[in-house]
């Protein structure tokens, strides 16, 4: 089977500086080794990155999110954060609380508490005092537009809404990355627009490095750099509007 | 919101399972608590019946392994009474002796000359006159036990005996006895010309020298031991047993309650994978993951506990139903036996609650948030 394969090295703009995360032949075998999910895969993302993760369902583009915060572990190759390889629990624990937000396609709140509250819950763990913690969380669900429901349930919310709250927990901590695993996919195109939009201003105003996994040509066409990735390889890595892309193809089997 | 209000929301989602969770634990406790109490209020209601007669020391057989298990000679009463610093002894026949209905009664046998009988605190009626047979006076509420008054007729080893006397003990033993001549009770219960044990009073009233002097005077008399109440019941075998009996049903009982409460975390957990995968995307450590559902094993286990006393008071109302020894028990349960029986069960619940924590952590994150 042909394969189209991308040096990663290659493909990045030059900064000279130690990316803000890294894979490093890292591939990630389920099953005892029967499926690859990934495989050998190196990717650099330097701080301020603005990186769409394209490619057709079940291609591992979940996995390498997955593995980019580290609720998911490689089963070969190494993760670094700054230049330091993350190896624990407890390390990716302490980045996720503080470095790392992540939004997921299917919003991944806890049904039995109000949006302020899931939102307070990406709070603990920082030394604040309770009322501290709600005043912040409720200063965040103002930005993502819903101080008028912040009291309610979760459950009572439209699926935009309750992404919205998602966003507001995973920027809680003022994270330098932010991963969003197709964070559109399960919205209608009215509350897409709307969350695609707050993601990016987001963005803007924390200068986050964003990580955006999507089916979603539009909202890919929106990030500076692309990587596309197919039956678990890196296939395309790109910054289609400023540097040409270095594509290497090979064969492999 | 902090980890308690995390912990009640998570329990209030699932209220039949809570409730259910909490019900067994307040059985484990209760049962452990309510059988503990009524060991102990037996044991204690008969130390506080021999002290309400006024004795001093108690005689027994050397070797009785319980208080209705001594044989004593009567005419070893006198030589007990001839001892110096004794001021007066009285023998005692003692035997559970059913009467109708399936009921028992507590029969004491005293001779006609005894001094116990001046004792009685007669409510209503009299005591039997030297060398009257076939007579009772019934605590009162042996009297309310047996539906039986003054005048009324009552059979106690198919005997049948008037009543003549009501007494008014104050200890729950004492208001279940049933006092008779002893020499009728020793011809119905087929032990002529003996007793199971003898009251006696030592002169100075009973200083703890008297005492000893005497205690050793009734040793070498042979085959006869003398105690205090208190000393006389911590030998008895009877209670020893009744105490083994209880701790292992209470051992049980909260066992029980534990592997409840273990069982129903466990679920709870496994149905909350995801929610733990989600605390574990947003950061939480391990530790705090745990202690969340710590929380709500201690949550679960405070209810239950307060349950479980309550429940434990509530069964002490059905204490006096139980045939043969109901009229005879009061229900008093210690605070310290309170406190021992809850401390166990909340290590138990925090143990318990542990396990399933410590499951789900080690769980990875995005297997977790895979499950539905």
């Amino acid at each position: 089977m042909l394969q189209e394969r991308v040096q990663n090295s290659d493909a990045e703009q030059p900064s000279g500086s130690t990316p803000l995360i890294a894979l490093r032949a890292v591939s990630r075998l389920y099953d005892g080794g029967a499926i690859a999910a990934l495989t050998n895969v190196d990717l650099a993302i330097e701080a301020g990155d603005c990186v769409a993760v394209v490619g057709a369902s079940g291609s591992g583009k979940s996995t390498l999110v997955n593995l980019l915060c580290g609720i998911d572990f490689p089963s070969a190759g190494t993760v670094m954060w700054e230049g330091k390889a993350v190896r624990t629990q407890r390390e990716w624990a302490r980045l996720r609380r503080a470095r790392i937000g992540i939004v997921f396609q299917e919003f991944n709140l806890i049904p039995t508490l109000t949006a302020l509250e899931n939102v307070e819950l990406a709070l603990f763990g920082r030394g604040l005092s309770a009322v501290r913690r709600q005043t912040r969380a409720a200063i965040l669900l103002e930005r993502v537009g819903l101080e008028a429901r912040m009291h309610n349930l979760v459950t009572t919310l439209s699926g935009g809404e309750r992404q919205r709250v998602a966003i507001a927990r995973a920027v809680a901590n003022e994270p330098r990355l932010l991963l969003a695993d197709e964070p559109t996919g399960n919205l209608d195109s009215a509350s897409a627009a709307i969350v695609t939009d707050l993601l990016f201003k987001l963005r803007e105003d924390r200068d986050m490095t964003i990580v955006l996994v999507t089916h979603d040509d539009a909202l890919a066409a929106r990030c500076a750099r692309r990587v596309r990735i197919k039956d678990g390889w890196i296939v395309e890595n790109v910054y289609p509007t400023s540097v040409a892309p270095s594509i290497v193809s090979e064969a492999a089997s | 919101m902090n980890l308690a209000g995390l912990a009640r929301r998570n329990l209030g989602r699932r209220p039949i399972r809570t409730s259910l969770s909490i019900l067994g634990i307040g059985l484990a406790v209760g049962s452990a608590l309510a059988l503990m109490s009524l060991s102990h209020s037996i044991q204690d209601g008969m130390r506080e019946g021999i002290n309400e007669m006024g004795d001093d020391l108690v005689v027994m057989q050397k070797g009785a392994s319980d208080i209705f298990g001594g044989f004593i000679p009567e005419k070893t009463i006198e030589r007990v009474a001839g001892i110096p610093g004794v001021a007066r002894a009285s023998g005692e026949l003692f035997m559970f002796a059913p009467s109708a209905d399936d009921k028992s009664v507590l029969a004491q046998g005293w001779s006609d000359t005894s001094y116990l009988w001046k004792k009685v605190p007669l409510r209503e009626g009299r005591v039997p006159a030297p060398g009257e047979h076939n007579v009772a006076v019934l605590g009162d509420a042996a009297s309310a036990a047996l539906g039986k008054k003054l005048g009324d007729d009552v059979v106690i080893l198919g005997e049948r005996f008037k009543i003549i006397g009501i007494a008014n003990y104050t200890t729950a033993v004492n208001r279940g006895v049933a006092l008779l001549p002893l020499a009728d009770l020793q011809k119905i219960s087929h032990r002529p010309e003996q007793v199971t044990m003898v009251h006696l009073n030592v002169e100075r009233g009973g200083a703890p020298v008297e005492l000893k002097q005497v205690k050793s005077a009734i040793e070498l008399l042979g085959s006869l031991s003398a105690s205090t109440a208190n000393e006389m019941l911590d030998q008895d075998r009877n209670f020893a047993i009744l105490d083994a009996v209880s701790l292992a049903i209470s051992i049980i009982a909260i066992v029980m309650g534990a592997i409840y409460v273990l069982n129903a975390l466990v679920m709870a957990t496994q149905e909350r994978t995801r929610e733990i995968g989600i605390f574990t995307a947003i950061g939480w450590s391990r530790q705090r993951i745990m202690a969340s559902i710590v929380v709500e094993g201690i949550l679960m286990c405070i209810i239950g506990c307060v349950l479980g006393v309550a429940l434990s008071f509530l069964a002490a109302l059905a204490f006096p139903y139980i045939p043969a020894i109901g009229h005879l028990v009061s229900f008093r349960p210690s605070i310290r036996l309170i406190v021992l029986v809850l401390i166990t069960a909340f290590v138990l619940c925090v143990l318990g609650s542990l396990f399933p924590a410590w499951r789900a952590v080690r769980m990875l994150p995005a297997e977790a948030l895979r499950r539905l």
